[in-house]
Formats: structure tokens, C-alpha cells, sequence
């Protein structure tokens, strides 16, 4: 009987090491390509001094998503480095629940309200938009459904969780992806500069980052190439956007099983809390802690820093994982409907935080 | 490109393990923080 019992177990230890064995290459790289990215922040900020240049200051997560972009972009990424790269969005959540620590409860509560008025409105006009946009450019109706769960809550996770609740082709999930992810890397780019350009407050881009920009990576770091005050403001609107997720979801999984009179959600708080990013909990967690200062401010800041080490390896996974040739053969179609509903959905977006920016001060 | 059925693995994987992906993010984060507050962790350089 012992035997037995033992044997699993240790077939079980043996696999979990396999598995863990199996991520260390990527994991590697993930580390490396982010302390390269610091390394190049802070060399430039220290030849500036020693040679008294006023240069200008590109944060290390520029640096990170940008040699990441060359190294895939170029040598590409062999296999045995993939699966440790896709612990990206582990190492994002985790930062999120430490970001946690650096949120007094008053100012999650009244950022993350007017965030939430914010993403309703967000949410309810983005649907209905890229439904009309995709009818209109001929996409068929499940791929026009992922591509707008995709842009109006939380891009990846959002199709990923809405492919099973639909029952939708991995197709056309993965065009969804493609194009939320291709339009998620231009926003990187022309959110900060747009920011700037409009002068916007921190908060109020931070507003627009968590906002506009559909995968949760890529609004962080879209925030936190403006500024840190903006990336931790984009990270709370964005995290609002995610909480949304499952009602949005269950939406469409009920709408298809009618449509297709197939079986119907059975448990609808069950599906709910499926669906629900656990992550924001433990956001909301870390931040009422340090609201009842359960941390001393050196703890908090060691707190801080951890959340900012989690980050830096998913910037350095942004880049590493976008390829721009592989988004090539993905088709025009569902780029352009993607990138035309972007485009205004940023628009809606920065009008809605415009109008907003006396209530989020 | 991205890698969906990578990350999907993932999450496959750490949903074997009977948790979420999400869930451990939130362990980890969590265990870090217990760490912190012990004083095991003094000091994270940045």
C-alpha cells in the first residue's frame, strides 16, 4: 500500500522538476534581456553625468521591450526557450499584487471608481462598435466576438477565457490574439507620445493607458514608459477593466448557447468566479494591509521593488514574444478591423478621461 | 508570435497542479509579502 502511494508521488515530483527544468532557459533570457535593459538605462544616465550631457532619459522599459524586439525579430527564439518566456504573464500578475502595496484603499476605491464608470461606458460602446465594425467587413460572427471581447476588456485572457465559452475555431482565436497584440505593440509607442504631447497629467494617462490599451502587458508598460506615477495608475484602471471580465464573457457564452441551442451556463456565480482574474483580489489584499499599515515604509519599499523586478521581466517578455513576421501571416482583414476599432475606441477613451480629469485629480 | 499555446501550456500545467495560473501569481506575491513583513527579506536593491 505504501509502495503504492509512493510511487505517484514521486512520479509527481519527478514531473513537477521536468516542468520546472523546462522553464529555466526562458527564464533566463527573460531576466537577462531585463537586467539589459537597466544596464543600458543606467550607463546612459552615468555617461551623461561624467561628461556633464544633458541626455535625454529612456526608461529601462524601452530598453527591455526593444532588445527583446531585436533578439526575436533576428535570431528568433529557439523551442527550448519558449516555455520559460511564457511565464511572462506570471511574473505580470505577480507585480500587480505587489503594485498593491504601493495603493493607499481610499485611492483605489476613488481611482478605481471612477475607472470603473470609466471601463462600463468603455466597455458598452467598444462591443457594440466592433460588432458593427466586423458585420461590416465581412469577419464571421465568433471571430467579430473575440476580436471585441479582445479590445473592449483585457485582449488575450479575455479571448483565451471566451474561445471555451463560445466554443469559437483556435483560428480565429488566434487571429484575435494577433491583431489585439500587433495594435497593443503600436500603442506602446504612440500612447506616451500622445500623452506628452497633450500634456496629460499622470494620472490622467495612466487613466488612458489602462484604458485604451488592450493586453494588460502592454497597458503597463505603455503606463510606465510615460512615467512610473502613470504606469501605477494604468495598472489600477486596467486591473479595473479585467474585473469586468467574466460578466462580459458569460454575456456571450449565454447569447451562443441560445444561438446554437446548445447546453446553457448551469452555475452562473460558478462560471463568474472562474472567470474572475484572482489577481485583483490579491491587489486589493496587498493594498489593504499597507492601507493599515501592516508594513513599515521599508518593508513597503522592498515591497515596491519586487513589484518593480516582476515587471521588468515582462517587459523583457513583450518583446521576446512579438514577432513581426509571424503577424504578417496572419491576414489584413481582422488587423484592419482591430486596428480601425483601436483607433477609436483611444479616441472614446481619451475624450472619456479628457472629460473626466476634473473628477480623477 | 505571441505565444498563446505556450501561455496556454502554462496555465494548463499550473491548472494540473489543482490552482490557477492567477492563483499562484497571487501565492507568490503573497508568500514574498509574508517574507518581507518576517524580515526574512531585509533589503531589495533596485
Amino acid at each position: 500500500m505504501a509502495s503504492s502511494v509512493a510511487l505517484p508521488a514521486s512520479e509527481f515530483q519527478d514531473n513537477l522538476f521536468k516542468r520546472a527544468l523546462r522553464l529555466l532557459p526562458g527564464l533566463f533570457l527573460l531576466v537577462a534581456v531585463g537586467w539589459a535593459g537597466k544596464f543600458v538605462e543606467q550607463s546612459i544616465a552615468r555617461y551623461g553625468k561624467a561628461h556633464h550631457l544633458t541626455l535625454p532619459n529612456i526608461e529601462y522599459v524601452l530598453w527591455a521591450i526593444l532588445i527583446g524586439l531585436v533578439i526575436s525579430n533576428t535570431v528568433g527564439i529557439p523551442a527550448a526557450f519558449r516555455p520559460g518566456l511564457a511565464t511572462y504573464e506570471f511574473w505580470l500578475k505577480t507585480g500587480i499584487v505587489l503594485l498593491g502595496s504601493r495603493f493607499i484603499l481610499g485611492d483605489v476605491l476613488k481611482l478605481g471608481g471612477v475607472s470603473l464608470i470609466l471601463v462600463a461606458i468603455e466597455i458598452t460602446v467598444s462591443l457594440l462598435f466592433m460588432t458593427a465594425l466586423g458585420k461590416a467587413f465581412g469577419l464571421s460572427p465568433k471571430l467579430t466576438d473575440l476580436l471585441a471581447i479582445g479590445s473592449s476588456i483585457c485582449g488575450v485572457s479575455a479571448i483565451i477565457a471566451a474561445q471555451g465559452a463560445i466554443d469559437a475555431d483556435e483560428e480565429d482565436s488566434s487571429y484575435a490574439i494577433a491583431a489585439v497584440l500587433a495594435l497593443g505593440a503600436v500603442a506602446l509607442f504612440t500612447f506616451p507620445l500622445i500623452g506628452h504631447a497633450l500634456g496629460m497629467s499622470d494620472t490622467s494617462y495612466g487613466i488612458w493607458a489602462g484604458l485604451g490599451v488592450d493586453n494588460t502587458a502592454e497597458a503597463t508598460a505603455a503606463g510606465a514608459l510615460f512615467s512610473d506615477a502613470a504606469g501605477k495608475v494604468a495598472v489600477l484602471a486596467k486591473t479595473a477593466r479585467n474585473a469586468m471580465i467574466g460578466f462580459v464573457v458569460l454575456g456571450y457564452a449565454i447569447h451562443w448557447a441560445r444561438k446554437q441551442h446548445t447546453a446553457g451556463i448551469g452555475n452562473k456565480a460558478l462560471f463568474l468566479w472562474q472567470k474572475f482574474p484572482k489577481f485583483v483580489l490579491g491587489f486589493l489584499l496587498i493594498s489593504s494591509l499597507a492601507t493599515a499599515r501592516f508594513f513599515t515604509g521599508p518593508q513597503l519599499a522592498n515591497l515596491a521593488n519586487l513589484s518593480r523586478w516582476a515587471f521588468l521581466l515582462t517587459f523583457a517578455g513583450v518583446g521576446l514574444r512579438t514577432n513581426i513576421g509571424e503577424m504578417r501571416k496572419q491576414g489584413l482583414r481582422p488587423f484592419l478591423v482591430g486596428a480601425v476599432g483601436e483607433v477609436v475606441i483611444a479616441a472614446l477613451t481619451l475624450g472619456l478621461v479628457l472629460g473626466a480629469s476634473r473628477f480623477i485629480h | 508570435m505571441p505565444d498563446k499555446t505556450e501561455t496556454t501550456n502554462v496555465a494548463k500545467k499550473a491548472a494540473g497542479l489543482g490552482i490557477s495560473l492567477d492563483a499562484w501569481a497571487v501565492a507568490l506575491a503573497l508568500g514574498f509579502a509574508l517574507l518581507v513583513w518576517l524580515g526574512w527579506i531585509k533589503r531589495v536593491p533596485w
